[in-house]
C-alpha cells in the first residue's frame, strides 16, 4: 500500500503498526479473561476442624439418648379413631349400595296416577291402545264410578231419538 | 483411599457402625462443610446445618441404596439441609430465602470469619442476586471445583443444563462486578 503524504508532520514509534495488531489481541483476550476472585476469604474458628469430628458424634449421642418417648402413647388413640371412621364409612356405603327390590304390586294406585300426572308419558291414544288389552276390559274397569245399569238406559231414554228404532226386546237392552 | 461400598457395607453392621462413621465424617466434614457454608455463607449456621447433614446421614444409611455415589448422596443432604435452613430462617424474618441471602451477603462486612476484600465482597452480593440453581452450580464448579458429571449426580440435572448455567453465572457476576 502506497504511503501517503498527508501525515508527514506526524510521526509514530518504530515497528508501531507491526505490533499494533498483536498488542490489541493481547488487550482483547486480557479483557475478556473472567476477573473473578478465586481465593476463600470465609475463615473458620482456629482448630474447627480437628473438633468437629467428636462434636458431631457427641451430638449424635446425645440425639439418640434425649429421644423423646412420650409419656401417653397417642398412637393407639389415633389407629382407634381411623378404625372407627373406616367402620363408619363402610356402614355408609354399604347402606348406600343396598338396593330395595320394588315390585309393581308395592306401588300404590295413587302413585302411579300421580306419577303420570307430573310426567309427560308421550304416549298417543293409539300406542296406549295397543297396551292395553281393551276387549277384556269392562266399562266399570276405566270408569271410577259404577254405573248401573238402570242409569245408563234412563240415559239413553232421554237423549237418543232412534233408540226406538233399535227395536230391541227389554231383555235384550 | 478407602473402598466406598465397603465403607457403606460397614456403615449398615452394627458392629462396625462406630468406626465407620468416624472415617465418614473426617473424609467428607471439609469438603461438606465448604459447600454449605457457600450457600448460608455465615460460620455459626454452616456448622449447625452440617452436624443436622451428618446427623441425617447417620440416620438414614440404611435407606442408601447405592442408586448413586455416598457422596453425591451426602451433598444431596448437604444441599437440601442448607436450603431449608435458609427458607425457615428467612420464614422467621418475614422475608424470602432470595432477600435474606441479599441480606447475609451485604452484611459479610461485619462478620469475624470473613476476611475478604472490597472485590471479594462484591462477588458474594453478585453471586446473591442469583437464582438458586445458577448460584449452587457456580459455587460447587468455580469455588468447590467439582467436575460437571459429580454436579449432575448431586443435583439431579443433566451435564449440558449445567454448563449453561455455569455459563449464564459467571456472565451475570461479571456482569455485576463491572457495573457496580
Amino acid at each position: 500500500m502506497k504511503k501517503t503524504s498527508k501525515h508527514k508532520d506526524f510521526k509514530v514509534p518504530k515497528d508501531y503498526f507491526n505490533s499494533f495488531t498483536s498488542k490489541l489481541f493481547n488487550k482483547i483476550a486480557e479483557e475478556e479473561t473472567i476477573s473473578i476472585p478465586k481465593n476463600n476469604s470465609f475463615k473458620t474458628p482456629e482448630d474447627y476442624f480437628t473438633n468437629l469430628d467428636s462434636s458431631i458424634l457427641k451430638k449424635i449421642a446425645d440425639v439418640e439418648k434425649t429421644k423423646v418417648i412420650p409419656l401417653k402413647s397417642y398412637k393407639k388413640y389415633y389407629y382407634a379413631a381411623i378404625g372407627i371412621a373406616a367402620c363408619v364409612l363402610l356402614l355408609v356405603k354399604f347402606n348406600l349400595n343396598k338396593s330395595t327390590t320394588i315390585t309393581f304390586d308395592a306401588v300404590t294406585n295413587s302413585e302411579i296416577e300421580t306419577y303420570f300426572d307430573i310426567n309427560d308419558v308421550g304416549l298417543t291414544s293409539y300406542e296406549i291402545a295397543e297396551v292395553i288389552p281393551v276387549h277384556e276390559l269392562d266399562m266399570n274397569d276405566i270408569l271410577s264410578k259404577n254405573l248401573k245399569e238402570e242409569n245408563i238406559l234412563d240415559y239413553l231414554d232421554n237423549n237418543m231419538e232412534d233408540y226406538e228404532e233399535l227395536n230391541l226386546q227389554y231383555n235384550e237392552y | 483411599m478407602f473402598n466406598e461400598d465397603n465403607l457403606v457395607q460397614q456403615l449398615k453392621t452394627k458392629e462396625t457402625q462406630a468406626k465407620a462413621f468416624e472415617v465418614l465424617i473426617n473424609t467428607y466434614k471439609e469438603r461438606l462443610y465448604w459447600h454449605v457454608r457457600r450457600i448460608v455463607l455465615n460460620h455459626n449456621d454452616a456448622d449447625d446445618v452440617l452436624q443436622n447433614t451428618f446427623i441425617k446421614i447417620y440416620r438414614n444409611i440404611d435407606k442408601f441404596k447405592g442408586d448413586s455415589k455416598l457422596y453425591s448422596w451426602m451433598y444431596r443432604i448437604a444441599t437440601n439441609e442448607s436450603l431449608t435452613f435458609l427458607k425457615v430462617k428467612s420464614k422467621k424474618l418475614g422475608i424470602n430465602s432470595e432477600e435474606l441471602q441479599i441480606k447475609i451477603a451485604h452484611n459479610l462486612q461485619a462478620d469475624i470469619y470473613f476476611e475478604g476484600d472490597e472485590i471479594q465482597l462484591k462477588l458474594q452480593k453478585a453471586i446473591a442476586t442469583l437464582p438458586e440453581k445458577q448460584k449452587l452450580v457456580f459455587n460447587m464448579k468455580y469455588f468447590n471445583e467439582m467436575k460437571y458429571e459429580e454436579i449432575s449426580e448431586v443435583l439431579e440435572t443433566s451435564v449440558g443444563a449445567l454448563k449453561a448455567s455455569y455459563h449464564i453465572a459467571a456472565k451475570k457476576i461479571e456482569t455485576y462486578l463491572k457495573t457496580n
